[in-house]
């Protein structure tokens, strides 16, 4: 058994990047050398998980049973992996048929103080036989004493492994240390670390989740994935194995990878853009930077306005109609409130 | 429930029962009350009551409490059916007034069910508090009645310490009653707690049972027991999946036997004891999952799972059961291999009508 299991959601958290528009025969070919590379679970599906395609999150180019058949047919040592949040996911109409298909874990995920919200997809997903982990997103937002009993819930449902999502990109390494300590002092089941790049920190905030007790780290190729991306999946497994860490992974085939990615599927590589710096300084879900920028141009307002009032309002995935009214809002002389607007403006100027 | 494995619980009745009828002549003719009637405890105390009014004459009236009494009549519909069993849909919490009629409770109103006890607390604490209070206080004026059975539970001793190879009544135990997870367990305590006031402010005569595991019929499959996992896993053609390197250890005891141990705490157990109920032959998990693969026709693989940094090790739950054997003259008449014999077709059966 590897120290470290390495989880791949290039093309779960890629979709976000491309507006969910990975295609099938994309998805075959990166999921095939991934198998290759000896990664252990290969996360698929819209950027939001499955049946998250819509309106207001952004319809997928192919359907969740076309991608996961195109990735169920490239895998056979890897684990074939889905986010599930429930809400956009119903048991029935898309738990069930992505099991069905042939789904090995099931990464079942809540804003970080609802996981309540998980207990019945949880435990679907054991009955079925299946592994299930519990995904707790914004993690930044919440208290550690509360993200411990939130990952308890998770682990009561029958979750066999916690993860907590940095979705804003907003920790710096010792946010993580304490957040990832906790759980991993605190819980007898393995916890993992999912980090985005807004600050630069994701490759040194996944190794700080790794020295605070976490044995799974998520990391994506070339760091493909929403806003500024996730942790660069190859620098990941070269630093761990330069730190003696074993995961299960070879490097060589995964440096290949990361070049199959960019030349295949990655059409343009993330970077830090100016917004992503402001949406992990706002702390607001880096999923939201495309409609932030598209809904900032249609109101002709500063989208780094917008973050820091989503920032302030506490806006989190799940919400993405309030940047309309926040981006009208702001268009109509300032924030909601006259103190909204003071405060994003002084949180504009602070930054 | 087929007739096959109708016919398999009645066999179940009769051979824990053996020679022991005459163990409960107390409760002959007498009218009992049980509280969660319709769950899992409930269910199986009707089918021995039955086997015992059919068989052994014992003519006892059951009334079995239950928020969800109706849906019993779908999953049990044989007992339902009976004359001897009636029904009332009453939340506990609810309770003011009982029949005048009764004279034996088995208080066996709860939620097991750990995944509630993380959604909600309160919940769990309410019915273990409020709701035992609310069914003393009714009991109080019940002109009949002979004694009073809380089921209260085997996590009240908290974590058993590794140097315990069995935990004994007398085990003071410790809980982290800050901890939401420990609902269950607290809320249990404060039950006992309150039987205790009652028995000596109003000399209610109450006995206590402390369960830990079962493993047979009427278990219902999504429950998150370690037991019903594996056989659930297994019978999906595997692998079965230990969390861990299953070397925590457990004891299951057969549904019949708990019937029967109930019954005659009820009848014969002394006011104011707690005993433990539950099988004293403790077996690792890894253990319990090749017994079970050792059961089926087909091989199943068994791979054990990543514990975290905070897990517990080693992780011991299993009763001393002295009290009982050497008061009570109660015996364990199913083993674990005879249990999970006897619960797998249950199980199959079940599955394949889920599916």
């Amino acid at each position: 058994m590897p120290d470290i299991r390495i989880s791949d959601p290039t093309l779960r958290d890629g979709n976000h990047a491309v507006a969910h528009q990975l295609t099938a025969a994309q998805i075959a070919r990166y999921a095939a050398a991934a198998e290759e590379a000896g990664i252990s679970i290969v996360e698929v599906g819209h950027g939001n998980g499955i049946g998250a395609s819509s309106l207001q999150v952004g319809l997928s180019r192919e359907d969740d049973a076309t991608m996961l058949r195109a990735a169920r047919a490239a895998l056979s040592h890897s684990s074939l992996g889905v986010h599930c949040i429930p809400g956009f996911a119903t048991i029935n109409k898309d738990l069930r048929p992505a099991l069905d298909l042939g789904v090995d874990v099931v990464r079942v995920a809540s804003h970080c103080t609802e996981a309540d919200i998980t207990q019945r997809h949880i435990g679907y997903v054991c009955q079925r036989g299946k592994e299930a982990i519990g995904v707790l997103m914004m993690s930044h937002m919440a208290p550690v004493e509360v993200l411990l009993e939130e990952a308890a819930k998770m682990r009561a449902y029958g979750a066999e492994a916690v993860i907590l999502m940095d979705s804003a990109g907003a920790m710096l390494p010792q946010d993580v240390t304490e957040r990832v300590g906790c759980l991993a002092r605190g819980l007898d089941i393995p916890v993992g670390f999912h980090a985005h790049n807004n600050l630069g920190m994701a490759v040194a905030n996944s190794i700080a989740a790794v020295q605070a007790g976490a044995t799974i780290l998520d990391g994506t190729a070339r760091g493909f994935g929403a806003g500024a991306g996730n942790t660069q999946l190859e620098v990941m497994v070269a630093v761990l194995e330069k730190m003696g860490f074993s995961t299960g992974a070879d490097l060589y085939k995964v440096l290949d990878l990361g070049d199959l990615a960019e030349r295949e599927i990655i059409p343009v590589l993330p970077t830090i853009k100016s917004i992503s710096v402001v949406s992990g300084l706002a702390g607001v879900f880096s999923a939201f930077a495309k409609h932030v920028e598209r809904i900032s141009k249609q109101f002709q307002v500063d989208p780094r306005d917008v973050f820091f009032e989503l920032g302030r309002r506490r806006i989190v995935a799940g919400q993405e109609d309030i940047i309309l009214e926040v981006a009208q809002q702001l268009a109509n002389g300032g924030a909601g409130t006259a103190e909204g607007g003071r405060q994003a403006a002084e949180r504009k100027r602070a930054a | 429930m087929n007739a096959a494995l109708r016919k398999m619980i009645r066999q179940d009745c009769s051979r824990v029962l053996g020679q022991r009828p005459a163990a409960f002549q107390a409760l002959e003719g007498g009218v009992l009350l049980i509280t969660g009637g319709t769950g899992f405890m409930g269910t199986w105390l009707a089918e021995m009551i039955a086997y015992l009014n059919d068989h052994h004459q014992l003519g006892v009236r059951l009334l079995l409490l239950s928020d969800r009494a109706s849906l019993f009549a779908q999953r049990a519909p044989q007992l339902a059916s009976r004359k001897d069993i009636q029904l009332i849909e009453r939340d506990v919490l609810n309770l003011v007034e009982l029949p005048e009629q009764v004279t034996w409770i088995i208080h066996a109103a709860a939620n097991p069910d750990s995944r509630n006890h993380a959604t909600d607390p309160l919940a769990t604490l309410r019915v273990a508090t409020r709701g035992t209070d609310a069914l003393l206080g009714a009991a109080l004026r019940l002109p009949n009645l002979h004694k009073i059975l809380h089921v209260s539970s085997g996590l009240i001793y908290g974590s058993q310490p590794v140097e315990i190879p069995a935990i004994a009544e007398s085990f003071a135990g410790g809980l982290d009653c800050a901890a939401p997870s420990q609902a269950y367990a607290e809320g249990k305590r404060a039950a006992e707690a309150l039987c205790a006031a009652y028995r000596t402010q109003f000399r209610l005569p109450i006995v206590t049972v402390r369960p830990f595991a079962f493993l047979g019929p009427y278990q219902l499959l999504d429950r998150p027991w370690a037991a019903n996992a594996f056989i659930c896993d297994a019978l999906r053609g595997g692998p079965i999946r230990i969390q861990g390197d299953g070397q925590s250890v457990r004891s299951y005891m057969y549904p019949a036997d708990m019937a029967l141990w109930i019954l005659t705490i009820l009848a014969r157990g002394a006011a104011g004891t707690a005993y433990n109920l539950g099988s004293p032959e403790g077996v690792t998990l890894m253990d319990l999952a090749e017994r079970i693969v050792s059961l089926l026709p087909q091989p199943v693989k068994i791979v054990t799972r990543m514990l975290g940094l905070g897990a517990p090790r080693p992780n011991r739950l299993v009763p001393d059961i002295s009290l009982a054997r050497e008061t009570l003259g109660l015996e364990i008449a199913t083993d674990l291999d005879a249990a999970i014999r006897l619960a797998l077709p249950w199980y199959r059966a079940v599955a394949s009508q889920e599916r």
